[in-house]
């Protein structure tokens, strides 16, 4: 029956059908947390992830991280259930048995979120299958975020649900104060120089290593412009890198053509 | 039994002991972006490369604000928000614990002053990038004429440059016509 009526509905008519928490259930909840000590089911119920999800899930279940030591166990079906873990983007397909999960899971049940296509659809949020997000119809207990999760952050995440750790991530809302300025990262540098710089850097190393290698080679310059060559030899002697020293010697060659062009 | 024994006592316990002490990553693991609210120039390079549209930029008009907002929920730390930073305002830091019970808590918000056009009054550009913008022009090795006349354009808005762009034109070919006549 279930079947039969949800399955053929518009993106507007969805939210009607979306579900919420009986109060009751939510008083029960508090007892469960209480009686469950160390052994929660789980089960986990994939709704159209790229099991990048799966994977570190099951890595918290290996020696290495061992989630069995607290009584976590994940079990086939969601009758058994004390914890459903909702993955993936939730297909439109995958709405029905969704659905048929959580009410197949016992009550009282603890929902989580799993990684950014649970919690919001993720990079598929505005996709036209996908309903971005297992909150969308279903009351969520803990969103844990991540693409994927690691290992230790499903073990947070678990303890968050558990109520045995305390949430760290709290919301923030900065407004522009009366006198804020950026001011440029290196004054002392001449700005052909430094472009310069940071490109031939960016063009060997890639946008972020690029940018990191550029910032310390002008800091190092800005430091001291007469000894440059003597203190980057000095650092790159220290990091024992044959690419950062490609990279380096790259930009004191650059830096010399400038020097010669003035 | 006695060899499986030593081996074990040998290899030690391989589990971690995360929860009850704090986890240490690798250097260059990418956890939650760190934003840096003073830094921020408001430009909007993060908003344009984050590939989940985590990072969202909308400017009311009517109200002279450019908001920021990170979607914790949507993330996938990728890292091109701190690779297109232009002030190094965004960092990606090895915060790993961010499971939150109240959605609200993934989101983080910065509010920034837009500046009003000389000409007409418009907004149309936050303050803190103008400033940005002058500074780096004054860093320049550009001739000194061009700085000024550059530097006088930076309070004003697109579509007055345009205009102003035009009458400009318009006063050439008139002086043009007057000399070939």
């Amino acid at each position: 029956m279930l079947r039969d009526s949800v399955s053929n509905l518009t993106v507007a008519e969805h939210s009607k059908y979306s579900i919420h928490e009986d109060p009751a259930a939510g008083q029960l909840k508090a007892a469960l947390l209480k009686d469950i000590h160390r052994s929660v089911y789980v089960y986990r119920v994939d709704c159209g992830g790229c099991n990048g999800c799966e994977i570190e899930i099951f890595a918290a279940l290996t020696p290495l991280f061992d989630v069995e030591r607290f009584g976590i166990k994940v079990v086939s079906s969601p009758r058994h259930a004390d914890v459903l873990v909702y993955t993936g983007s939730m297909t439109r397909s995958m709405r029905v048995p969704a659905l048929r999960a959580y009410h197949a899971a016992p009550e009282p049940k603890i929902c989580v979120a799993y990684g950014a296509c649970g919690c919001s659809g993720g990079i598929f949020h505005d996709l036209y299958c996908v309903w971005g997000g297992a909150d969308k119809f279903i009351p969520i207990d803990v969103y844990i975020p991540g693409c994927p999760p690691t290992p230790a952050a499903t073990i947070y995440g678990f303890a968050i649900s558990l109520g045995i750790l305390g949430q760290k991530l709290k919301t923030s809302h900065h407004v522009q104060g009366e006198d804020e300025h950026v001011s440029l990262a290196h004054p002392q540098v001449p700005y052909l120089l430094r472009v310069q710089l940071e490109r031939e850097s960016r063009r060997m190393a890639g946008y972020l290593y690029g940018k990191q290698i550029a910032d310390t080679f002008l800091t190092m310059l800005e430091e001291n412009p007469n000894q440059v060559k003597e203190n980057v030899q000095a650092y790159l002697d220290k990091q024992a890198d044959p690419r950062l020293s490609e990279i380096v010697a790259r930009l004191v060659t650059v830096y010399d053509g400038y020097q010669g062009a003035v | 039994m006695l060899k499986l024994l030593r081996e074990v006592l040998k290899v030690g316990e391989a589990t971690l002991p995360y929860p009850f002490e704090p986890l240490e990553q690798m250097p260059g693991f990418r956890g939650k972006p760190h934003h840096d609210p003073e830094l921020c120039i408001a430009c909007g390079a993060c908003a344009i490369a984050c590939p989940p549209n985590a990072l969202s930029m909308a400017a009311d008009l009517d109200q002279g604000l450019q908001t920021w907002k990170l979607f914790m929920g949507r993330c996938i730390y990728c890292g091109r928000c701190e690779e297109v930073c232009p002030t190094g305002a965004i960092t990606l830091s090895p915060d790993f614990e961010l499971s939150v019970m109240n959605k609200q808590d993934l989101f983080e918000q910065a509010d920034y002053k837009l500046a009003a056009c000389h000409r007409c009054g418009k907004y149309f550009a936050p303050v803190k990038e103008i400033e940005y913008a002058g500074a780096l022009l004054r860093q320049s090795d550009l001739p000194e004429v061009v700085k000024t006349n550059a530097g006088a354009l930076l309070n004003i808005c697109p579509e007055c440059k345009r205009k102003n762009d035009v009458s400009k034109m318009v006063n050439l070919y008139q002086e043009n016509k007057d000399v070939a006549r």
